[in-house]
């Protein structure tokens, strides 16, 4: 495939969703995703890329959140019906490797007050930071849970030892518009990122869950 | 008649070679031939077995002779020589240290030559050799044996990479590493595999993990080996590659033309098809798809546990046996793993403390592995102290400019990684340093000030803060950094781009005499159309292909208006189906500002996908933006931008000690200076020495002079010193010489190249050349070049050393 079309984009999408909601239904909420192929990309010569973006409608509402922080913040995160963790209770892990790996295990992210947040490596070692989940600092003076919907509309393109990537861009629950506003930043954004742009695109594919692939470009 | 042929036969008998020739060309008709100097071979092998160190020279030298004769021919009849190849791995396993070397040779030899006819397979081969490599005591055997496993290891990849061959070597080299840590034969398998690395053979992380058991053994060598590896083994690939793609083609233009002028003959032609045939493989090679090369240091498959456990094995151990700058050749891989993976070793940072004097030796090196080991998840207070300590010692007054630069300098680096490990008082008081009469110390300040009117504008004093941060911290764009933030990123100088385009549309319709404002739908057709030509030319193949498709013109009449004839055909189709989706978009927009986001997420990248002929012109206008702000006003994005790639850089490559002394170049040198360098160079004019000797010596005083410490020379000299000095140089003066051999040892002192004869008549006193005849003196020269290409492992020495 040559090009990328917004026309093609929309047609894919509307096929997705279609298999997806009426050919075959699944018992749970399917999340779609993006998945890249790069080429002639030499991973020495051009430095390896990591970036962030915000999408702007939530991919994943149902990421499970843990807030790390003080008596305040707990409450907060209390009052909002979300997992919340003292410095005690991270104490209590006493730098235990596997506990800390269940508890990174556990959550999608976490968000620790801005009290906390320096004590964190010292607290709970690489854990964290080595699953990728090193957490996102908030302030008393935030609103709690608008951070924790920035966090879960933040993804975060990353390469690792190989020249794909998958990234979680929507879900099938969202409407037509909604997820091709989503799949449409993420790819300006990752073509953005490229050096040599749309020459470093190798494919582009949307996948549901358990729909087949659609390929993009 | 009989005895004529019987003198035939004896003939055939002793002359191998012929024998040789003959099989080669008819082996059934000669096997009985072959079949008698088989047997020949056999009585002599059980001979040299019962008694191996006692054989006489000649009967080995014919031992010698069946062996070469045999393995060339034994292709030919492989069922009577089953059992040859495995004669001589036991010949060579069991007796490789009384073995004769001649022998020896020759049978490493046979062996690689029976791999080259396929009789035995490589696995078989190197499973051979690479014990006897490990074991022998003689250098010339392991040379050998070394250049025959690489050169083995590298035809049998050549083709296509073999991969189970691949997996069994290294998986000896990595038993080999692991089973006896404290021995230095591990040392071959770092060689080997650093060579392969270097040769692209081996890429994948099983090759890594090998070195990386060699970074973590107990040999110094092999520690020195595999630490090297994973600092400068990507380097040498790159520099390796770079060398290859560099042999230039040959010009078939140029070719051409000279064989239209010249007399035509075959030769020529020959040469011109060679030509063209070479031209034509470097242009397949070009395009390619670039082979998967992830450095080593990426390819770890833990670098949290290796990053530990080789911090506290070798430098916080202090049983470590290691001298101080292999100790820093393993600092320097622990700080580079912990920048680059962000990885968490705290205990690491409080190891530096004692080292961070001007008085330690190497403390640059020290400086530059402290700043590469930070990164913006290093906890604050454990840097804040080591910032303190080295504000304390290094930058004052009273402490020498480069000391002072170097300190700053470091400071520097580390805070561009981690801002927050400054404070505000500490800040202050080393940003008056930009006052200051050294240039050097004046220009590490100065950066120290930039960086932070950037990152962390609120801690300097309001007079330093300039004019871009303070209004940015009255409007409250400019927010302070908190630990564990990562920057949410957008896509660069998209309004820009936004703009650009609106500004554009609106001057088509100009031109074209429509009205300024366009409903929706018209707009989004002419998107569509300019989306159209973006894709254009970036990729002419699919594009020719694309458009010949011949759709059949649908369009509607305000389209046909603004659309160009040639690029509206695939742009027809498109327009249908978004109509429905152009009346969305204004939705969309609103649902956006529902949401409350902070940040405006722009239509246009949610609503489009941006060409190859948009990014090119994003790029453009921010580039454009960046000089205008270079001008007058700053666009906070980009200098977001511009942070990010100082970090960046900050990560990738790593950090050496010339990074931290960088000013201590850019100052002017004092008249002392100047005299002692001048100085430095005469010196030795009364004694002679070669200028390679010399410029040795040079360069290990630069080296030194690398170290901060040279504080000392700095030092205004009294003058009695001087006066000293002077007379010192001129001390010599006594003695007579020709104005030419003076100027000759000046000449020479000073590193210049001499003329050729000067060097033939210099030569000739040690040349021993010299009363050689002309023949013989061709024969030496003949054997030194062979000497000089004979191989790699020379080559390989060298480098190591």
């Amino acid at each position: 495939m040559s090009k990328i079309t917004v026309a093609g984009v929309r047609t894919n999408v509307q096929e997705l969703l279609q298999y997806s909601l009426e050919t075959k239904k699944r018992n749970f909420l399917e999340t779609v995703e993006l998945q890249i192929g790069l080429k002639n990309y030499d991973p020495q010569r051009d430095k390896r890329f990591s970036g962030t973006v915000r999408l702007p409608v939530v991919p994943r509402p149902n990421m499970s959140i843990c807030i790390l922080g003080d008596q305040h913040d707990i409450d907060r995160a209390k009052h909002g019906g979300v997992d919340a963790m003292s410095s005690d209770d991270l104490k209590k892990l006493n730098k235990n490797k596997k506990l800390i790996k269940k508890l990174a295990r556990k959550y999608d992210a976490f968000v620790a007050s801005d009290t906390l947040i320096k004590q964190i490596p010292r607290l709970l070692g690489p854990g964290l930071s080595k699953a990728g989940k090193f957490p996102t600092p908030v302030s008393h003076n935030e609103d709690l849970s608008a951070k924790i919907n920035e966090v879960k509309s933040t993804i975060k393109f990353q390469l690792k030892k190989v020249l794909c990537m998958g990234v979680a861009v929507g879900n099938v629950d969202m409407t037509e518009d909604q997820l091709i506003s989503n799949i449409m930043l993420a790819i300006n954004y990752l073509v953005s990122l490229l050096k040599k742009g749309w020459q470093n695109v190798g494919s582009l594919t949307i996948k549901a869950s358990m729909s087949p692939p659609k390929r993009l470009y | 008649m009989g005895k004529k042929r019987v003198g035939a036969l004896e003939k055939v008998d002793a002359d191998l070679a012929n024998l040789q020739y003959k099989i080669r060309r008819d082996p059934k008709s000669y096997s009985e031939d072959f079949l008698n100097q088989y047997g020949q071979y056999q009585s002599q092998r059980d001979i040299f077995l019962a008694s191996p160190s006692t054989a006489t020279s000649t009967g080995i030298v014919s031992f010698r002779d069946l062996i070469d004769f045999v393995a060339h021919v034994a292709d030919c009849f492989p069922a009577d020589t089953a059992s040859f190849p495995s004669d001589l791995k036991t010949i060579l396993t069991l007796h490789h240290a009384e073995l004769e070397s001649e022998l020896r040779e020759k049978i490493v030899g046979s062996l690689v030559l029976l791999r080259r006819k396929e009789v035995i397979d490589s696995a078989e081969l190197l499973n051979t050799l690479f014990p006897i490599l490990v074991q022998t005591p003689s250098k010339t055997l392991r040379t050998l044996l070394f250049q025959k496993i690489l050169s083995d290891l590298r035809t049998s990849n050549s083709k296509h990479i073999n991969h189970k061959l691949n997996k069994t070597i290294q998986t000896a080299l990595f038993n080999l590493l692991t089973s006896d840590r404290a021995s230095a034969k591990g040392i071959w398998a770092v060689k080997i595999t650093r060579e392969l690395w270097k040769r692209q053979i081996w890429t994948d992380s099983k090759a890594v993990e090998i070195m990386k058991e060699a970074a973590l053994a107990d040999n110094e060598k092999v520690i020195g080996g595999g630490v090297r590896f994973f600092l400068g083994g990507d380097k040498e690939r790159e520099e390796m590659e770079d060398d290859s793609s560099d042999d230039d083609a040959p010009d078939v233009g140029k070719m051409k033309h000279q064989i239209g002028i010249n007399k035509k003959s075959r030769k020529s032609k020959q040469k011109l098809e060679e030509a063209v045939k070479k031209v034509k493989k470097t242009e397949k090679k070009k395009n390619q798809p670039h082979p998967l090369n992830f450095s080593a240091l990426h390819l770890l498959h833990d670098p949290q546990g290796f990053a530990e456990t080789l911090f506290s094995k070798h430098l916080q151990n202090s049983k470590s046996k290691l001298n101080l700058e292999q100790k820093l050749l393993v600092l320097q891989l622990v700080s580079r793993l912990v920048g680059l993976h962000k990885l968490t070793v705290i205990s690491l940072y409080s190891y530096f403390i004692k080292y961070l004097t001007p008085r330690q030796p190497s403390v640059t090196s020290f400086l530059a592995s402290l700043a590469q080991a930070t990164h913006n998840l290093v906890p604050p207070d454990a840097l804040e102290p080591l910032v303190q300590k080295i504000a304390n010692e290094f930058v004052s007054e009273a402490s020498a400019a480069e000391v002072a630069s170097a300190g700053l300098n470091a400071i520097r680096e580390i805070c561009v990684r981690q801002p927050l490990a400054m404070s505000d008082t500490l800040l202050q008081d080393l940003v008056m340093y930009r006052k200051s009469k050294d240039k050097g110390t004046m220009m590490a300040a100065k950066g120290l000030l930039s960086l932070y009117r950037e990152v962390g504008a609120d801690l300097l004093k309001k007079r330093d803060r300039g004019k871009t941060a303070t209004m940015g911290l009255k409007a409250g764009s400019i927010k302070e950094r908190r630990f564990g933030e990562e920057e949410v990123g957008g896509i660069e100088g998209l309004e820009l781009l936004e703009q650009w385009k609106a500004d554009e549309r609106k001057r088509k319709r100009v031109e074209k005499g429509l009205p300024e404002e366009l409903g929706t739908d018209e707009e989004e057709a002419d998107s569509e159309d300019e989306e159209e030509k973006g894709w254009e030319n970036w990729d002419a193949e699919s594009d020719a292909s694309s458009d010949s498709g011949g759709w059949i013109n649908v369009d509607s009449d305000d389209e046909i208006e603004i659309s160009d004839s040639e690029d509206d055909k695939p742009a027809a189709k498109k327009v249908k189906l978004d109509k429905a989706a152009s009346a969305d978009a204004p939705d969309e927009e609103k649902e956006n500002k529902d949401k409350g986001l902070e940040q405006k997420i722009s239509t246009l990248a949610t609503t489009k996908i941006l060409t190859p002929a948009d990014l090119a012109k994003l790029q453009e206008l921010r580039l454009e933006a960046s000089l205008n702000k270079a001008a007058n006003k700053p666009s906070s994005s980009s200098r977001a931008a511009r942070l990010k790639a100082l970090t960046e850089k900050h990560a990738d490559d790593g950090l050496t000690a010339e990074d931290i002394e960088l000013a201590a170049k850019l100052r002017k040198t004092t008249k002392e200076e100047r005299v002692a360098l001048a100085r430095e160079g005469k010196g030795e004019r009364g004694e002679h020495k070669s200028t390679q000797a010399i410029r040795r010596a040079k360069k290990d005083s630069e080296g030194k002079t690398e170290d901060i410490e040279l504080a000392a020379k700095l030092r205004k000299t009294t003058k009695e010193e001087r006066v000293a000095l002077a007379r010192e140089g001129k001390g010599e003066r006594g003695e007579h010489k020709s104005t030419q051999a003076i100027r000759r040892a000046k000449k020479d002192s000073e590193g210049k190249s001499t003329t050729n004869r000067e060097k033939a008549r210099k030569k000739n006193f040690f040349s021993p050349g010299l009363g050689l005849t002309q023949a013989k003196k061709s024969e030496h020269t003949r054997q030194v070049k062979k000497l000089m290409y004979s191989g790699g492992p020379t080559k390989f020495w060298k480098i190591q050393r």
